[in-house]
C-alpha cells in the first residue's frame, strides 16, 4: 500500500511543480536568503556584536549576539509563517478539485486503492511540497545566520515543523472545502477567511464589549475553540524559535483535533460520493 | 465461474429523479469479449462505474471475480480505460504508465520491462519520453488503453475505446482486444461504433432508459432464422418452377437470391433438387442483418405502442 500511496504523492508533487507556483515559492525563498547572506554583515568580539550591517546600514550600539540572533530569527519565523502559509495554501488550493475531475478520480478509483488512500496520497503529497519548500527556506536561512554568527540555534528549526503543521491543519479544510465545491477558488477564500480570522476571534473580549446578548459571546467562544488559532500558533512558533517557555499549548492541540475532524469528515464525504 | 454478475442493480441520482440503471441482471463468463450497446444516456458508462466502485448502487448487488464490488481488492486483476480520461498533462506517457503501474500494485522492475512493450504495443513507442500535452486525441485514447493493460489484467473494462481513433488504429485496437481474448482476458466493451462491436463481440446486451431490453449472442441475433442466401452459376430460369415446387419465398439481392425455407430439411431437399437438375451452386450462406440494422429494430420495438 505504501508504493501505491507513494506513486500518488509523487504524482501530486509533479503537479504543484507544473503549476509553477511552488518554482515562484522556491525563487522567492531562494531570493530572501541570498538577500539574507550579502545584506546582513556582522563583526563579532566575544560573543559581543561590535557592529552589524543591514542593506549597509550599520547601528553603533552593542548587542548581546544571542539576543540579536534570537530576534532576526524570531523576525524571520513570524515572517515565514504568515507569508509561507499564505503562498502554500495559495498554490495548493487547485490539487483537490483537480483529483475530482470526472476521468481523473475514475482512474484512480479503478486501481486497487481504497477511496481513503486517493484521498490520504493527495493530502500527503501537498504537504510534501509544502513541507519541502518552507524547510528549504528555514534551513537555509538558518545555515546562514548560524555560519555568519557562529551561533548554532536549533530552536530556529522549530518555525519549519510549526509552519507545516499549520499548513496542515489548514488544508485538511481545504480538502473538505474541495470535496463539497469542488473549487479551488471557494476553499481558499473560505480557508484565507478562518486564517484571517483567527486574530479577530483572539480579541474577543473587546468585541463582547461592543456586543448586547449572551449569545454572541456564546457563538464567538465557540467560534474560537472550535476554529484553527493561526495567530496564537505563530505565536507559539516565535516563542519557540526564541526558546521561551509555552504557557498554554490549548491553541495547538484545539487546532489539531480540528484539522483531524476535518480530514476525517473529508475522508467519509469522499468515501460515498457518487462520480 | 463468472467473471461478473449483477443481480437486480439499480442506480438513480438526483434523489431518485433521473433513472440510471433499472434492475439490471447480467453474467459474464471468462474469455468473453460482452458489449453493451445503447442510446446516449442509455446507462452503460453508469453501469461500468458501478462495476468499479465509481459510484455507489442505489439497489442490487454486483460481483466481480466472486467478490463483492466494495471490495476494491479485486481491482488489481482488472484494467479500466474511461471515456473522456484526464491523465496529468504535464508528465509524459512513460511516467504516466509508471505511476499508474505503481498505483496498481506493479514493482519498478515490472514496470519498466511493460512499459516500452505497451508502447510499441499501441504504437507510441517513439511518444514515450514526450509530455502528453501534445498528443493527439487518438494519441491519448492508445495511451488510456496503455494504461489499462499495465497490469495484464484478467477483465478489461473499454468505455468507448476508439473514440477518436483514425480507421487503422481502430483495427490494430482491434487486433488487440482478439489477441486479449486468445489469452482468456475477458473484455467487458461499451461502443457506438456497431460495426466494430459485431466484429469482435461475443455477446451483447442492449439498454435503453437504464433496462435491459435484449441480451444473447451477437451471431445468433445478426442471423435472420431460415433464411439464406443462394448464388448459383446457370439454370435461372428453372428456378421459380423449382421455387414454387418447394413453396419457398424468395426474392432478389443484388446478384443473390433471398430465400425462406420452413426448416433445414426444407433447405437439404431444394439443394438436392438444385443438384439433380444440374444447377451449378456458387454459394449457399446463412442471411444475416447487421448488428445495426438488429440495433435499430430492437429499440424501435422497445418504443410503447
Amino acid at each position: 500500500m505504501n508504493s501505491k500511496i507513494l506513486a500518488l504523492i509523487q504524482i501530486t508533487f509533479r503537479e504543484s511543480l507544473a503549476k509553477k507556483t511552488f518554482i515562484a515559492f522556491f525563487g522567492i525563498s531562494t531570493l530572501i536568503c541570498l538577500l539574507f547572506m550579502f545584506a546582513l554583515n556582522l563583526d563579532i568580539v566575544d560573543g559581543m556584536q561590535s557592529s552589524v550591517a543591514l542593506f549597509g546600514q550599520e547601528s553603533k550600539e552593542l548587542i548581546d549576539i544571542e539576543m540579536l540572533i534570537f530576534k532576526i530569527e524570531s523576525a524571520v519565523a513570524v515572517l515565514l509563517f504568515s507569508g509561507g502559509l499564505f503562498m502554500s495554501l495559495f498554490a495548493t488550493s487547485g490539487l483537490i478539485p483537480s483529483l475530482m475531475q470526472t476521468g481523473t478520480v475514475d482512474l484512480l478509483i479503478s486501481k486497487p486503492l481504497g477511496r481513503f488512500h486517493i484521498l490520504l496520497g493527495r493530502y500527503l503529497g501537498a504537504v510534501a511540497i509544502v513541507g519541502f519548500n518552507v524547510f528549504y527556506l528555514v534551513i537555509f536561512s538558518w545555515l546562514i545566520l548560524s555560519l555568519k554568527t557562529g551561533f548554532w540555534h536549533a530552536g530556529f528549526l522549530m518555525a519549519g515543523i510549526m509552519i507545516v503543521l499549520t499548513f496542515a491543519i489548514l488544508y485538511a479544510l481545504m480538502t473538505l472545502l474541495g470535496i463539497l465545491t469542488r473549487s479551488g477558488a471557494f476553499s481558499l477564500m473560505i480557508t484565507y477567511l478562518i486564517l484571517f480570522f483567527s486574530p479577530l476571534l483572539l480579541q474577543r473580549d473587546q468585541i463582547y464589549a461592543l456586543l448586547s446578548g449572551k449569545i454572541w459571546g456564546i457563538l464567538l467562544d465557540s467560534f474560537y475553540y472550535f476554529l484553527p488559532k493561526t495567530a496564537e500558533l505563530g505565536n507559539i512558533t516565535r516563542l519557540l524559535v526564541q526558546g521561551q517557555p509555552v504557557f498554554s499549548w490549548m491553541p495547538l492541540w484545539t487546532s489539531v483535533v480540528f484539522g483531524i475532524l476535518m480530514l476525517t469528515t473529508s475522508t467519509y464525504i469522499f468515501s460515498r460520493k457518487n462520480f | 465461474m463468472t467473471v461478473i454478475e449483477t443481480h437486480h442493480l439499480t442506480k438513480y441520482y438526483a434523489n431518485g429523479r433521473i433513472q440510471a440503471l433499472e434492475d439490471f441482471n447480467l453474467e459474464v463468463t471468462p474469455g468473453m469479449i460482452f458489449s453493451l450497446l445503447g442510446p446516449n444516456g442509455a446507462g452503460k458508462t453508469t453501469l461500468i462505474k458501478l462495476l468499479l466502485g465509481i459510484c455507489f448502487p442505489t439497489r442490487g448487488k454486483a460481483k466481480i471475480f466472486g467478490q463483492d464490488i466494495k471490495n476494491y481488492s479485486c481491482h488489481s486483476k482488472l484494467g479500466y480505460l474511461a471515456e473522456n480520461h484526464r491523465f496529468p498533462e504535464f508528465l509524459s506517457a512513460e511516467r504516466i504508465l509508471y505511476y499508474y503501474g505503481k498505483m496498481a500494485g506493479l514493482n519498478r522492475s515490472y514496470l519498466l520491462e511493460r512499459i516500452p512493450e505497451l508502447l510499441e504495443l499501441v504504437r507510441l513507442k517513439e511518444w514515450g519520453k514526450v509530455k502528453i500535452r501534445k498528443f493527439s486525441k487518438g494519441m491519448l485514447q492508445r495511451l488510456g488503453l496503455a494504461q489499462a493493460l499495465i497490469n495484464d489484467p484478467e477483465l478489461l473494462f473499454l468505455d468507448e475505446p476508439t473514440d477518436g481513433i483514425d480507421p487503422v488504429g481502430r483495427r490494430e485496437v482491434r487486433d488487440i482486444l482478439l489477441a486479449l481474448q486468445e489469452r482468456g482476458k475477458t473484455i467487458f466493451l461499451n461502443s457506438h461504433l456497431l460495426s466494430e462491436v459485431e466484429r469482435v463481440s461475443d455477446e451483447i446486451a442492449i439498454l435503453k432508459n437504464g433496462k435491459l431490453i435484449e441480451k444473447g449472442n451477437v451471431q445468433q441475433f445478426i442471423s435472420v432464422k431460415h433464411t439464406y442466401q443462394l448464388r448459383i452459376q446457370n439454370g435461372k430460369a428453372e428456378l421459380p418452377d423449382i421455387l414454387n415446387q418447394f413453396q419457398i419465398s424468395a426474392q432478389e439481392k443484388d446478384d443473390m437470391l433471398l430465400i425462406s425455407v420452413s426448416d433445414e430439411q426444407q433447405l437439404n431437399q431444394f439443394i438436392d433438387e438444385l443438384r439433380k437438375r444440374q444447377l451449378m451452386i456458387q454459394a449457399i450462406i446463412p442471411h444475416k442483418v447487421t448488428l445495426e440494422d438488429f440495433f435499430i429494430k430492437v429499440l424501435e420495438d422497445s418504443q410503447p405502442s
